[in-house]
C-alpha cells in the first residue's frame, strides 16, 4: 500500500498536495473525535468512579458556542442540596 | 428552605438547565427523576423534612412523558430500576 503511494508519488509529484490535505482532513476529524470523546461532558467513562460527569458542571457553564438570549452570568443552581 | 417554598410558589415550568442546553431533554428528565427518588432517600435516611425534594418532583413531571414515568415508577417498585438511586 504504501510502496505504491510512495511509486506514485515519484512518477507524479504534483500529486503530493492531494495526500498532504488527505492526511490533513484525515487528522483533523480524529482530532475532533478525541476532543468530543474524552472532553465532552454528555460522554462517561468510567461509570465507578465519575458515573455522572455533567452534574459537575456549574449553573453558569456555557456549552454552546454562542449563546442566544440566555444570559449565563445570572444562572444559579435551581434545585436544593441533599 | 423559605426560598424553595418561594419557587414553588412561583412555578410554571422548568427552568433552563445549563447542563442540558440542547432540543432533547431526555436526560434532563431522567436527572431530575433520579434527583428526587435519591434527594427523598437521602433526607429520609438523616431524618430531615423532605419538602426541598418537591422542586425535583414538579421539575420531571413538567419534562418526561407519563408513559415514561409510570414504567420507572413499575420498574422501582419490582426492583428492576436500572438507576442508581
Amino acid at each position: 500500500m504504501l510502496s505504491v503511494m510512495t511509486k506514485q508519488l515519484r512518477t507524479h509529484p504534483a500529486l503530493i498536495p492531494l495526500f498532504v490535505f488527505i492526511a490533513g482532513g484525515c487528522a483533523m476529524s480524529a482530532a475532533y473525535l478525541a476532543r468530543l470523546a474524552l472532553r465532552s461532558p454528555d460522554v462517561c467513562w468510567d461509570k465507578t468512579n465519575n458515573p455522572e460527569p455533567w452534574n459537575k458542571l456549574e449553573p453558569t457553564f456555557q456549552y454552546k458556542f454562542i449563546a442566544g438570549n440566555v444570559d449565563y452570568s445570572k444562572l444559579k443552581k435551581e434545585g436544593p442540596d441533599f | 428552605m423559605a426560598e424553595i417554598e418561594e419557587k414553588l410558589k412561583n412555578y410554571r415550568t422548568a427552568p433552563f438547565d445549563a447542563r442540558f442546553p440542547n432540543t432533547n431533554q431526555t436526560r434532563n428528565c431522567y436527572q431530575n427523576y433520579l434527583d428526587f427518588h435519591r434527594c427523598t432517600k437521602s433526607l429520609t435516611n438523616k431524618g430531615l423534612d423532605v419538602a426541598p425534594c418537591e422542586w425535583y418532583r414538579r421539575v420531571y413531571k413538567s419534562l418526561c412523558p407519563i408513559s415514561w414515568v409510570d414504567k420507572w415508577d413499575t420498574q422501582r417498585e419490582e426492583g428492576i430500576f436500572p438507576g442508581r438511586i
